[in-house]
């Protein structure tokens, strides 16, 4: 059968728009009578609203609408529905408190001034190993580490991780930090809501998984039950936040044009907002981030820890595999329960070693939420994993190279998660990857394939 | 909100009339590349705009042995002046890399002295040129050495009626040599977290007088004199280049803030004076 | 309210702004040309580059009112309807442009380079592009994509 598609060199659907400039992104599209949004945000890390006084901000001419934690149907959303869209509890500076609909941006901003808070503030937390320690301050009253069923760390174990250091020649330790990181992506966080006449809301979105976000959005908005039409890929894991009321077809989500995401805009950052806001004051409501918001207050790739250590035969073959990583997650979980998951199943890296035994530990502090960044936890591990191959090399006098072609998965190997391969390419693609760098490989590595490995 | 105005006036003497007139509630804008950011992040809300294009304000000219340089002449127009490069090209490369192009072709001489701004490279190029500028008002008109214009950060001498007209630079010496160096994260869009300028003039292998301007390492562009003294009437050999980076390090007095902390801005300046000092000596 | 007049794109408007109206806000709100792009609002990114009077500048700290009686050039003027400039072409063909959200003010950045400098080495266009932040295609594809359109220009005028 002839392709048509596939190796062609295809352009872009999309390009022609973007070079003539007809791409409409969501701060593009203007409807008339459209509301600007400013959100109060807390001047303090951690402390209790005491006393949230709006009545002045209400009353200034041009508020359209101010809207607190008592207007959010279900204040609480995320992969486990632990953030609230306004909160009560402050648990990172800038955290929002309070939102306001105004003629303009700058009537919004003369509103925020008008808006009365009292803050009881509280003991913080910044480093994850300090939150660790059980007299910690509490980020969260459940606790400062997640918890993965019973246990407070995701664990993968392969074969006796024991057994595995006894066989071992060396033993090789290594200690990596991997520093926050901001998506910084071009279009900011923006959002615009509109009612409609016939009751449902239209929804421009920038998000990146606009039917995972429509799932949890009805959750917030609690709408009225309805069936579930819409059941995405998602479902089974957001189910929890969707609190059982769902009404997936009284939102029209219109997306796609995304600005730059790199898993920024995997989260909900501004539509529970203006949803909340256009049903409030029954007009269209926008609302786009300042982009010191964007870089202060958005998810980010939150900071790893990543203790590793491995036991290697004189002959560098890797028999067994122990890791210790920790994550910052901020202040809430957002997509970081499944960061750590990929983590931990993936720091492995693309080797075989029968013994494998890793802990992975999700852990708050008093910092805007981390969440999803390019990898979702993979490119920390392989920044660290990759240096300590560097390392086994160093220690059994093998070269970089052998010792990955050595240890690389084969087709028929499993997985620390019990998978087996096939259609595996690893040595194919070294040996290739060699050649166009201008590497002379020795023969033994030139002989190599990833058929199945022998005993 | 009171409702803003926006005056062109179409020559010196209009402009002044109108500083007069609104003093403080005025801002002159010229570019607008230090004033428009500070609008936008809702820092500053002017109710009165005095836009200066129009009064004439913009050349580059010799006036008997002095460069003059009118206060909205912009950076890209600097940098790209033959008279410029040649009786001042410090000047020429310190603002030939201020910002990018978008920013240099609206961002003009007189605004970078009147922010006033700790790191102005047009402010730290001038003053190790030994220039001088020329506030006008219905006053009349006052002269200052750009080193004595700044205050402390975003202040200055000025007072809210007076305008700067124009920037004198006195001719440099035959033998004069420059250098210039700026820090940052990346080369295009950043303030420096250190910048130098130097201005040498050698006579016969030694140096007769040194001008050695440290940016953003003190409230305002700081003239380091001791480390200048230190090369007069010397020639320029490794030790006396080493005592006037350590006479330069120590006369800073930094901040720590995201863009370097004190610590390193010092050591990077005697750094950076060292090396400029070298390849100047040769 | 003040009135400015401008011509944008070949068209002559006339508005009410406020004295601290941006070009941007004019462009974008009140005459609906949506290509300029409010990536910062503080002058750092560069999509909201536009051309004034043939040169770059950006437009989201550009007081509306200084632009009175000029020139503005935006995407949508680079050619005629229907017509792509050879910039626009070679953005589309060698993949200078992924989100799209960089690519105007990208575009208005590599005209006002090959305006002034119609064969511009690989540094050259760095230098000129440097006040345009891609966070998409780490800029090699667009700075291939400036040397083509470049390279046909030059073919097209012998
Ligand atoms: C992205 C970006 C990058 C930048 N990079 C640099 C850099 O690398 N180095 C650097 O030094 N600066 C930098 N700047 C700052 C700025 O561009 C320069 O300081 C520029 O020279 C300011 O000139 P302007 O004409 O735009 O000033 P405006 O913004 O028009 O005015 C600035 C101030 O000066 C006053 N003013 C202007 N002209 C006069 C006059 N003739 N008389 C009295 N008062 C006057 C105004 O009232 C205002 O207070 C950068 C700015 C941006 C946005
Ligand atoms: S929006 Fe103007 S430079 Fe970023
Ligand atoms: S293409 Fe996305 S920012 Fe450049």
């Amino acid at each position: 059968m002839a392709l048509k598609v596939v190796g062609t060199r295809q352009k872009r659907y999309d390009g022609l728009a973007h070079v003539t400039g007809e791409t409409r992104f969501v701060d593009d599209v203007f409807v008339p009578g459209t509301l600007a949004v400013k959100v109060l945000r807390s001047p303090i890390v951690k402390g209790r609203v005491k006393n949230l006084d709006t009545t002045a901000a209400e009353r200034l001419a041009g508020v359209a609408g101010v809207i607190t934690p008592a207007d959010v149907p279900v204040n609480g959303y995320g992969l486990i529905p632990d953030q609230p869209v306004l909160a009560e509890s402050i648990r990172y500076k800038g955290e929002p408190i309070a939102a306001v609909a105004a003629v303009d941006e700058d009537t919004a901003l003369e509103a925020l001034d008008l808006i009365h808070v009292d803050i009881d503030a509280q003991e913080a937390v910044f480093d994850p190993l300090e939150a660790m320690k059980p007299d910690a301050p509490r980020v969260r009253p459940e606790g400062n580490i997640l918890m993965f069923g019973e246990r407070n760390f995701r664990q993968v174990v392969l074969g006796d991780i024991e057994a595995g250091f006894k066989e071992a020649d060396h033993v090789i330790e290594g200690e990596y930090f991997h520093p926050a990181l901001e998506h910084a992506q071009l279009e900011p966080q923006t959002s615009l809501a509109v009612p409609e006449a016939n009751g449902k809301l239209t929804i421009y979105t920038v998000s990146q998984a606009l039917y995972f976000h429509l799932g949890m959005l009805a959750g917030i908005l609690h709408m009225k039950p309805d069936d579930l039409r819409c059941v995405c890929k998602w479902a089974g894991r957001t189910r929890s936040s969707w609190r059982g009321s769902i009404g997936l077809s009284d939102i029209k989500y219109v997306g796609g044009t995304v600005g730059g995401g790199f898993g920024g805009k995997n989260d909900i950052h501004a539509d529970h907002v203006t949803a909340i806001l256009a049903l409030k004051t029954g007009r269209p409501v926008k609302w786009r981030w300042t982009r010191e918001e964007e870089l202060l207050y958005s998810t980010y790739r939150g900071a790893w820890i990543i203790k590793i250590k491995d036991g290697v035969r004189n002959d560098g073959r890797m028999v067994a595999r122990q890791v210790e990583s920790i994550r910052d997650a901020g202040a809430y979980t957002s997509m970081n329960s499944y960061v750590v998951d990929k983590h931990c199943f993936l720091v492995n890296g693309p080797y075989h070693v029968p013994n494998i035994y890793i802990k992975g530990y999700c852990v708050y502090t008093n910092k805007p939420p981390s969440s999803s960044m390019r990898g979702f936890g993979v490119t920390p591990a392989t920044f660290a994993t990759e240096v300590q191959m560097d390392k086994i090399a160093e220690a059994v006098g093998l070269s970089p190279w052998e010792v990955r072609f050595i240890n690389a998965v084969r087709n028929g190997d499993q997985t620390a998660t019990r998978r087996k391969l096939d259609s595996v390419y690893l040595i194919e693609t070294m040996q290739t990857l060699a050649k166009r760098a201008g590497v002379v490989l020795p023969e033994k590595l030139q002989a190599m394939t990833s058929a199945e490995r022998g005993a | 909100m009171a409702q803003a105005e926006f005056y062109r006036p179409a020559n010196l003497d209009e402009a002044c009339a109108l500083l007069t007139q609104y003093g403080a509630k005025a801002k002159v804008i010229a570019g607008g590349t230090d004033l428009m950011v500070a609008v936008n992040r809702k820092r500053l809300s002017p109710e009165v705009l005095i836009y200066i294009g129009d009064c004439g304000l913009n050349y580059v000219k010799m006036v008997g042995d002095q460069l003059v340089i009118g206060a909205f002449t912009t950076h890209t127009e600097l940098a790209k002046s033959s008279l410029v490069m040649e009786k001042a090209p410090l000047l020429a490369e310190a603002v030939g890399q201020i910002g990018s192009r978008a920013i240099r072709n609206m961002g003009t001489i007189g605004g970078n002295l009147v922010t006033a701004s700790p790191a102005a490279d047009g402010a730290a190029a001038l003053m190790a040129l030994d220039a001088e500028l020329k506030l006008v008002s219905q006053n009349g008109e006052r002269v200052f050495r750009v080193e004595s214009f700044f205050t402390g950060p975003g202040e200055t001498v000025r007072q809210a009626h007076e305008l700067i007209k124009e920037i004198i630079i006195p001719p440099q010496a035959a033998g004069s040599k420059h250098g210039w160096y700026k820090l940052g994260q990346r080369k295009a869009d950043v303030c420096g977290a250190v910048s130098a300028a130097i201005v040498v003039e050698m006579q016969n292998g030694t140096c007769r007088k040194a001008r050695i301007v440290l940016g953003a390492v003190a409230p305002t562009p700081l003239l380091a004199q001791a480390a200048g003294s230190k090369l007069q009437g010397k020639a320029l050999d490794h030790t006396v280049i080493a005592e006037a980076a350590q006479a330069a390090a120590n006369a800073t007095a930094p901040i720590d803030d995201w863009r370097a902390t004190a610590w390193y801005r010092q050591r990077a300046s005697g750094a950076i004076v060292k090396r400029l000092l070298e390849q100047i000596s040769v | 309210m003040p009135m400015l007049e401008l011509r944008v794109n070949g068209r002559d408007y006339r508005v009410l702004v406020e004295p601290t109206t941006t070009l941007l806000e004019v462009l974008r709100e009140k005459l609906l040309i949506i290509s300029p792009k409010v990536g910062c609002n503080t002058g750092d990114c560069g999509t909201c580059s536009v051309l004034l009077e043939d040169k770059l500048v950006r437009s989201c700290i550009t007081v509306a009112l200084v632009a009175q009686g000029k020139e503005v050039t935006t995407v949508e003027g680079l050619a005629a309807p229907g017509e792509l400039h050879p910039l626009q072409k070679a953005f589309h063909e060698h993949y200078g442009s992924q989100c799209g959200f960089c690519t105007p003010g990208m575009l208005l950045a590599a005209k006002a380079l090959l305006d002034e400098n119609p064969n511009p080495t690989e540094d050259e266009v760095k230098e000129a592009i440097a006040g345009n932040l891609c966070r998409c295609t780490g800029y090699v594809k667009i700075i291939e994509s400036i040397r083509a359109a470049a390279a046909e220009m030059a073919t097209a005028k012998a």
